[in-house]
C-alpha cells in the first residue's frame, strides 16, 4: 500500500525542465530522505508531492485519490509540508501560530494544541512572538505548527539547514524518527545525515530519480559520486558510514 | 479587553471634541440640550448639522481603517495602503465628472454614487489587467494599479482643463479630492451606518484567511488556501470598503495606512481583532482630524485630508525609520 506517489510527473518552467518524467511511489510509513546536488529538482519533487505547485504532466496520488483534484482543506489535513525559509509576514506569537496550523485540520482534539506545543518544548514560550525567537526555537515552532493537525504525510525541504549542529540533529531525528508511524520525507544536504537516521535514500540527479535503495544498499553505489560530480571515500564506522567528498 | 475599553472611551471623548468643535463652540451642556430636543437655532444646527457630520467622520474613518488593514494583510507589506489599486484615481474621476459634467440626477447623490463607481471601477480593471497579463500576484497587481492610477490622472486634469470656464470653478474639485467629510442628512446617516456594519461583517468573514495568507504563499498554499484567488476575492471585499470610504469622505490621506499599525499594536496582528481594533482606531483618527479641519481657521474650513496628511506624514516616516533600522 502506498501513502503518496508520483506518477510519470514532469514540470517544465522558463524553458527549463525541473523535474523530467519521475515517478515515486512512497509506502504509509517510513523515513525517506531526498539527497541530489543543486538544481536537481528535490525542491520542486517536494512542492509538487505537496500540492502547491502542479506538474506540467503526470499526477501525483494521494492514497488513489488524485491530488489535483482533492479539496484543498483535505488536502492540508493529510499532507505536512515544512518550508526551506519560513518568515511570517506578521510579528505573530507562538500560540497565535500552532493554533492557525490547528485550525486547518477540521475537528483538532481539545489537547492536540497542547500536546503539540508539549512535544516540541514550547510550554514556556506560548506569548513570546516570532521575531524574538532563536533559531533553534523557530525551527521547533515551524514543526509545531505544521504537525499539530498530525497529518498522515510529513514533506520537509531541508528545515534545518540553517541551524547549528546540535539543532540540526534534533530536527532531522525528530522528523526521521516520525517515519515509524507516518510516512516522512525530508531533503536532506548533509549526506551524513541522510545515511545515519533514514530508512531509504532517494537519490534525485537532473529531474530524475538516479537511485532509490535502502541506505545499505546505496551507500556502495557509484551513482551516487556521478551525481554529485566527486569522489566519495566511504569510511566504515562504528555505527553507520561516513562519506567524505574529494575532488574527482 | 483593556485596550478595547481604551479605545471605545477614546471614540467617545473624541466625538464629544468633535460635536463641541466647531466655527462656534458648544460646551457638553449645550450638546445635551439638543439631544434633549431644545428648539433654539443654535441647538437645532447642532442636531442638523454637527452630529450626522461628527457621526460620519467616525463612519468613514472606520472604513478607511477596516480598508487599509485588508489591503495590508493581502499585500503582507505593513506599508501598503487602500488607495494602492487604483481607487483613488478612479474616485477622482468619477468626482470630477459629478462635479463638472451637468447631469440630471441631483449632485448630493451622484457624487458618492460617481465616486463609488470610479474607486471600485478602477481597482475592477487593475485585477482584470492583472489577469489578462497573467500577473495576479501582489507586484503584478501594484504595477497595473501604478499604470491605471497615471491613465486615470491624466484623463481627470483633461476633463478639468476642458470643462472648467468663468462658471464652473475647479475649486470645488479640488477641494473634494483633497478630502473632506460631507454633512449627510440623517437617512443618508443611516445608509452609511449600514454599510459599514456590513463592510465589518464582509472584512471579517475573510480575517482568518488573512492570517493564513501572513504565513507565505508556499505556507498558505500547503495550508489549503488557494492563495491567487483569495488575493483577488479579498482586493475586491478591500476595495468595496474603501470605495464606500471615498464617496463618503473623499480622498483622505494616511488613515488607511496608520490606522492598522495603531491598532496592531493594541491589540496584535491576528485579523479578527485587527479589523475591528483598526475600525475604532481609524473612527478616533478621521473624528479628532475633521474637528481640526472644522475649527482651526474659523470661519474657513481646512480640507480633512490636508490635516490628515500634515498629522500622517511624520507618522509614516517614522514607520518607515523604525522598519529601515531592524
Amino acid at each position: 500500500m502506498t501513502a503518496l506517489s508520483a506518477d510519470n510527473l514532469s514540470v517544465q518552467r522558463g524553458g527549463a525542465t525541473l523535474l523530467d518524467g519521475l515517478s515515486l511511489s512512497l509506502g504509509p510509513t517510513g523515513s525517506v530522505a531526498v539527497i541530489g546536488p543543486n538544481g536537481a529538482g528535490k525542491s520542486t519533487l517536494l512542492k509538487v508531492l505537496a500540492g502547491i505547485e502542479s506538474p506540467t504532466g503526470g499526477r501525483v496520488l494521494l492514497g488513489d485519490r488524485d491530488l489535483a483534484t482533492l479539496r484543498h482543506s483535505m488536502r492540508a489535513r493529510s499532507i505536512g509540508f515544512v518550508p526551506q525559509h519560513f518568515d511570517p509576514h506578521w510579528d505573530l506569537s507562538v500560540a497565535e501560530l500552532v493554533r492557525l496550523g490547528a485550525e486547518r485540520g477540521e475537528r483538532v482534539p481539545q489537547g492536540a494544541l497542547d500536546a503539540a506545543i508539549a512535544a516540541f518544548e514550547l510550554a514556556g514560550l506560548g506569548p513570546r512572538r516570532w521575531s524574538t525567537l532563536s533559531g533553534g526555537e523557530r525551527a521547533r515552532v515551524l514543526l509545531a505548527t505544521v504537525l499539530v493537525v498530525d497529518p498522515p504525510v510529513l514533506l520537509a525541504d531541508e528545515p534545518a539547514a540553517s541551524l547549528d549542529i546540535r539543532h540540526r540533529l534534533d530536527v532531522v531525528q525528530a522528523l526521521a524518527a516520525r517515519g515509524r508511524k507516518r510516512l516522512s520525507v525530508v531533503v536532506v544536504h548533509d549526506l551524513d545525515l541522510a545515511f545515519a537516521y533514514f530508512d531509504r535514500v532517494v537519490l534525485v540527479d537532473g529531474g530524475r530519480i538516479a537511485a532509490d535503495a535502502a541506505v545499505a544498499d546505496l551507500i556502495g553505489d557509484p551513482c551516487l559520486d556521478a551525481a554529485f560530480g566527486v569522489r566519495f571515500e566511504r569510511l566504515r564506522t562504528d555505527d553507520g558510514w561516513l562519506l567524505r567528498a574529494r575532488r574527482a | 479587553m483593556t485596550a478595547w475599553l481604551r479605545m471605545v472611551v477614546v471614540l467617545l471623548l473624541a466625538m464629544m471634541v468633535g460635536i463641541s468643535a466647531g466655527h462656534g463652540w458648544a460646551s457638553p451642556a449645550d450638546v445635551l440640550r439638543a439631544v434633549a430636543g431644545d428648539p433654539s437655532l443654535g441647538s437645532r444646527l447642532l442636531v442638523e448639522w454637527r452630529i450626522p457630520r461628527v457621526l460620519a467622520a467616525a463612519l468613514v474613518g472606520a472604513l478607511l481603517g477596516l480598508g487599509g488593514t485588508v489591503f495590508q494583510g493581502v499585500f503582507r507589506n505593513p506599508l501598503a495602503e487602500p488607495y494602492l489599486l487604483g481607487s483613488a484615481g478612479g474616485a477622482a474621476l468619477g468626482a470630477t465628472v459629478a462635479l463638472l459634467v451637468p447631469l440630471a440626477v441631483p449632485q448630493p447623490l451622484l457624487l458618492p454614487v460617481l465616486a463609488f463607481a470610479g474607486a471600485w471601477g478602477a481597482t475592477l480593471l487593475v485585477i482584470g489587467i492583472s489577469r489578462v497579463s497573467g500577473a495576479v500576484d501582489a507586484a503584478g497587481m501594484l504595477l497595473a494599479g501604478v499604470a491605471v492610477a497615471a491613465i486615470l490622472g491624466a484623463l481627470r486634469s483633461f476633463l478639468m482643463l476642458a470643462l472648467s470656464d468663468e462658471t464652473i470653478s475647479l475649486q470645488i474639485v479640488l477641494s473634494w479630492v483633497l478630502g473632506g467629510v460631507q454633512t449627510p442628512s440623517w437617512p443618508m446617516l443611516g445608509l452609511l451606518a449600514a454599510i459599514t456594519a456590513a463592510c465589518v461583517g464582509l472584512t471579517l468573514l475573510i480575517a482568518g484567511r488573512l492570517d493564513i495568507l501572513g504565513l507565505g504563499e508556499t505556507m498558505a498554499t500547503s495550508f489549503g488556501l488557494n492563495v491567487h484567488r483569495f488575493i483577488m476575492v479579498a482586493v475586491l471585499a478591500g476595495s468595496v470598503v474603501v470605495a464606500a470610504a471615498i464617496a463618503f469622505g473623499g480622498l483622505v490621506a494616511f488613515v488607511g495606512l496608520a490606522a492598522p499599525h495603531i491598532a496592531r499594536w493594541l491589540v496584535g496582528p491576528l485579523h479578527k481583532p485587527l479589523l475591528p481594533a483598526s475600525a475604532l482606531v481609524g473612527a478616533i483618527v478621521v473624528t479628532l482630524g475633521d474637528a481640526i479641519s472644522r475649527s482651526a481657521l474659523p470661519p474657513a474650513e481646512i480640507p480633512l485630508g490636508l490635516v490628515t496628511a500634515v498629522a500622517g506624514g511624520p507618522f509614516f516616516i517614522v514607520l518607515l525609520a523604525r522598519r529601515l533600522r531592524k
